[in-house]
């Protein structure tokens, strides 16, 4: 037998060989394998949707209520040991007066004392 | 893979179901003849896919790498097996093919004998027979995807065709095609 005429009758035999179909339910469970890892990795990509969800909800409210302190009293205390917070730069040859606390009332004050020195 | 990669579902769709049934042949006819093994073999082959779909080495034709994957995950089972694979030699094979002097023996009869004498004689002469015959891939393919030098690839297929077709000479005028 020559080999050609070998080869296509192995071929020709076994394309003929039939042993049936897979399963049905694998591509079920391949298809929701599929979704399933496509929607965790979507939800990896928006890296801040769990953390504005712990922000937002009622867990650890001791730590977020710690936090918020924290942050509200540097956030103040850095105004009011600042050396240049409130600092007027109005001169005068006669009476200059700097202000180290941030207060409106205060501020205020300094201008009316400036004007009247001002005038004396 | 590209669009697998991406996240498109259509495209491993089309995927899945244009290699489905010659991979489950595939793990049908390298895994003893079981359905449940090759349906099992399928489903994780397919898993892969989704898993890691970057491990797809562009280098390979897709069909090429998949038919690599395929093989090595055969190659593990048998390792877990256990199994020997041994060359048995053609002197000691001869006998067996007693069942293809019958001369009623119908297509699909003697396709059953002859994977009975492909296992007998080990899954790298399987491997190979069924990739260059069922498949059809080139020699060289064949190699690509056994990560075999061809010359390995010729001689297996060789040694098998040698057994094989001897008895499928006698028989050939028999065989209706």
């Amino acid at each position: 037998m020559k080999n050609i005429n070998q080869d296509q009758m192995f071929a020709e035999l076994l394309r003929k060989d039939q042993v049936g179909e897979p399963n049905k339910g694998i591509e079920d469970r391949l298809m929701y394998s599929f979704l399933l890892k496509n929607s965790g990795s979507k939800l990896k990509q928006n890296s801040f949707v769990s953390f504005l969800g712990w922000l937002f909800s009622t867990q650890s409210m001791g730590l977020k209520a710690g936090l918020v302190s924290v942050m509200l009293f540097f956030s103040v205390m850095n105004n009011q040991i600042s050396l240049e917070s409130g600092k007027v730069t109005a001169t005068d040859s006669l009476f200059t007066k700097r202000v180290f606390v941030a207060d409106s009332t205060n501020f205020i004050q300094t201008i009316d004392s400036i004007r009247t020195d001002s005038l004396n | 893979m590209q669009q697998i990669v991406s996240g498109d579902q259509l495209a491993f769709c089309e995927l899945y179901f244009r290699y489905k049934g010659r991979m489950y042949y595939y793990f049908y006819r390298m895994l003893g003849n079981s359905a449940d093994l090759a349906n099992d073999f399928l489903q994780e082959l397919f898993m892969k896919i989704i898993e890691k779909p970057e491990s797809y080495n562009l280098a390979y034709s897709f069909p090429t790498w998949l038919y690599s994957v395929a093989n090595n995950m055969c190659k593990n089972e048998y390792r877990r097996r256990g199994v020997r694979q041994e060359y048995l030699e053609y002197e000691v094979l001869e006998p067996r093919f007693d069942f293809l002097n019958d001369s009623t023996i119908g297509p699909e009869e003697m396709i059953e004998k002859i994977f009975q004498t492909l296992d007998q004689m080990g899954e790298e002469h399987r491997s190979a027979f069924l990739l260059r015959y069922r498949e059809g891939f080139s020699i060289k393919v064949v190699a690509e995807i056994l990560e075999l030098p061809e010359g390995t690839v010729k001689s297996r297929l060789f040694y098998a065709k040698k057994i094989l077709g001897e008895k499928l000479e006698y028989l050939k005028d028999q065989i209706d095609f």
